[in-house]
């Protein structure tokens, strides 16, 4: 029996040239790059200021020269800045609560247990995410003043609440209609009733949406000054952003003290956006792909 | 007495015009038995199977399980498992947390449910993907995981709505076999709805066919085959359906005949008796039968059918050829109840089944001829059956 084997005939490598599209396509990218190093240079700026001029005294401020810690030993003395980080933690938590709880049951009910005008119903409430903070403020403020929750938490946290419920309910809605009738079916034939389906189902796998409505209401919130400074009269109770406005309202305002104050107020709405950051893509970004 | 039972069972979707979903639907399922609800799209077949589940209001009639009506009992109380055509698994648990969920939720204790988890993970071969997430499993597992679910609830009844439609087509076939084999293993009763009639023949003990939301048939796969109730049973059980053809009928010097365009068949004696068709003679009636009663043996007595050759499939082990026939006047054709444009197109073709080595040739003619042992025949305007007897 013959065999044949097939050689492949022996050629110098041929340095290979790109096409016209490739050369246009790095190009594009290249270009891009820039763009983006540009915009993030732009975006970066004024946060790299904030971090430097806090460690800086006054005249070192003004000299352009030297570092020192003294201006975050001064904003320690000036504001009860552990107090008011905790005001306003306990603020953001209590209001995102409320409108977790609200906006996953009314979502889930919008999305799956259809009623007579819910359709309605639901363009109603999410209609009032249109309607700016500054409209309802003075008669939010006349009744809850009315009330006497204008000396307490509740108070702030009832309107932030209500401010974030309306988006809340929308974006849960969006992602409840996702999930198939089925598994609620199955749920249901397995011995769970509706709160049992969404709360030990359905919210176990809306974490893309729990982490969106959370990180977007927590940055809101918590750089929010108008509703704290209104609605929280004690100044034991006041949030931090009160706080740094308070400092910056002051006769003699210290620039690296009021950055130094602004980094720690930052800082806590950076890292929540950095931690979900991932969850955060998701949900803002569901619906469209099918 | 009768496990599944629907008495007179209607469903009106409201707002939908007032359509019936399902019209008056009466049919027993005995303890351990499996039934198929079988129908076309829109028939109403997995409106049914969600009104024994509890998930669809019934509108008129009663629902029993185990003999106690439940209209008014809510789906958990109701002591039945389902299996559903997307599989519906938990997809943030395990597969023995999905497995073992119902029972986590009725407070049945820790080892029980792993008792129950493992043997039924033994009986579906799934051991092995206990703690596997449902993505990290293939389609057929899935399918596997969604019938364990239903298995460890030990239910009076499983309700199986259309469970294989996203598998392939090998491992549907493979699971065909597989659920039928557990059901019958476990003996429960079962309601299983499927639009393929394969699926409903090969897997049901009896199969109830449903079209429009009415009941046409219920019998054992066989007898749906032997002795279809009306055109429509006819036409839909059985791959590829059987031939209907509008034919006269008429008598000469006492011998019956069927006569079809230019064909002519002459008709047994015994379907005289057997159909009634002493007062058909001189009208027209539907004929009926089936491709593997065509044969290419035309040296056999029986009656002879000419035609050309539309189309030719070769499946391998036998060839389908497509005929076109003549049928007698289009005047019966638009007569008839004009819904069903599938039964009319099919009464101009004919199909026949034939060994994989008679010669067929697209375009060119064929003489057939056909058994006339198991004709079947309709009246042409109501679709039902002529046969009152045999």
């Amino acid at each position: 029996m013959s065999t044949a084997t097939l050689e492949a005939p022996e050629t110098p490598p041929v340095p290979v040239k790109p096409t016209a599209r490739q050369v246009r396509r790095r190009v594009g990218r290249t270009i891009l790059l820039v763009i983006m190093i540009l915009v993030a240079g732009v975006m970066l700026y004024p946060f790299i200021v904030m971090i430097v001029t806090s460690f800086k005294t006054e005249s070192q401020y003004l000299l352009g020269r030297g570092t020192s810690l003294q201006s975050w030993k001064d904003l320690n003395q000036t504001l009860p800045i552990g107090q008011e980080l905790l005001n306003s933690t306990i603020i953001c938590s209590a209001a995102i609560f409320i409108v977790l709880v609200i906006g996953g049951a009314a979502g889930f009910a919008f999305a799956k247990l259809p009623f007579r005008g819910s359709n309605f119903v639901f363009l109603t409430v999410v209609s009032a995410m249109m309607v700016p903070l500054q409209a309802i403020l003075m008669p939010e403020y006349v009744n809850m003043a009315k009330l006497g929750f204008t000396t307490s938490y509740f108070g702030a946290v009832i309107v932030y609440a209500a401010l974030g419920t309306p988006f809340s309910i929308f974006l849960f809605t969006t992602y409840f209609r996702r999930i198939p009738d089925e598994l609620i079916e199955a749920g249901i034939v397995d011995g769970l009733g509706y709160t049992g389906v969404l709360t030990r189902l359905i919210l176990p796998i809306a974490l893309p949406a729990i982490a969106t409505v959370t990180v977007l209401q927590f940055i809101q919130i918590w750089d929010d000054l108008l509703v704290g400074l209104l609605f929280l009269q004690n100044p034991s109770q006041r949030p931090i952003t009160v706080g740094l406005a308070a400092l910056a309202s002051g006769r003699v305002t210290s620039i690296p003290e009021l950055l130094a104050g602004s980094l720690v107020s930052a800082l806590p709405a950076m890292l929540v956006y950095l931690g979900f950051q991932r969850f955060l893509i998701q949900g803002l970004t569901m619906g469209i792909d099918r | 007495m009768a496990d599944i039972e629907f008495d007179r069972v209607s469903k009106i979707y409201p707002g939908s015009g007032g359509a019936l979903a399902v019209d008056s639907l009466s049919l027993a399922v005995a303890d351990g038995e499996f039934m198929v609800l079988v129908g076309p799209s829109g028939c109403g077949k997995t409106t049914a199977l969600r009104m024994v589940a509890g998930l669809e209001e019934i509108t008129d009639g009663t629902v029993s399980i185990g003999g106690a009506v439940v209209n008014n009992v809510l789906p958990k109380d109701r002591d039945i498992a389902m299996v559903f055509q997307n599989y519906a698994l938990y997809p943030q648990m395990s597969v023995a947390q999905n497995m073992g969920f119902a029972l986590k939720i009725r407070g049945v204790a820790k080892g029980e449910i792993a008792r129950r988890v493992n043997e039924a993970a033994r009986i579906l071969r799934l051991e092995e993907y206990l703690d596997r997430r449902p993505k990290a499993l293939s389609g057929g597992q899935r399918q596997r995981v969604a019938m364990g679910r239903a298995i460890v609830r030990e239910p009076r009844a499983f309700l199986m709505d259309e469970p294989l439609s996203n598998l392939d087509a090998q491992l549907r076939v493979e699971m065909r076999t597989e659920i039928a084999r557990i059901q019958r293993l476990l003996g429960v009763a079962t309601v299983y709805v499927t639009h393929d009639q394969t699926e409903a023949m090969t897997m049901g003990d009896r199969v109830a066919v449903l079209r429009g939301g009415v009941l046409q048939q219920v019998d054992t796969p066989q007898d749906l085959y032997d002795f279809p109730a009306n055109e429509f049973v006819a036409g839909f059980i059985g791959s590829p359906p059987m031939n209907l053809i509008v034919a006269g009928l008429e008598e000469s010097s006492g011998v019956l005949t069927a006569r079809f365009g230019d064909q002519s068949l002459a008709i047994p004696e015994r379907y005289r008796r057997t159909h009634g068709l002493q007062q058909w003679i001189g009208r027209q009636v539907v004929l009926g039968f089936r491709p593997e009663d065509l044969v290419a043996d035309t040296t056999a007595s029986e009656d002879l059918l000419r035609a050309r050759v539309d189309l030719r499939e070769a499946l391998g082990s036998e060839i389908l050829a497509y005929l076109a026939i003549t049928s007698t006047t289009d005047v019966v054709l638009d007569a008839l109840p004009s819904t069903d444009a599938e039964t009319v197109r099919k009464r101009s073709r004919v199909v026949a089944r034939l060994s994989a080595r008679t010669d067929v040739v697209e375009g060119g003619l064929i003489t057939l001829s056909l058994k006339t042992d198991n004709l079947h025949f309709f009246d042409p305007a109501s679709g039902t059956t002529l046969r009152t007897a045999g």
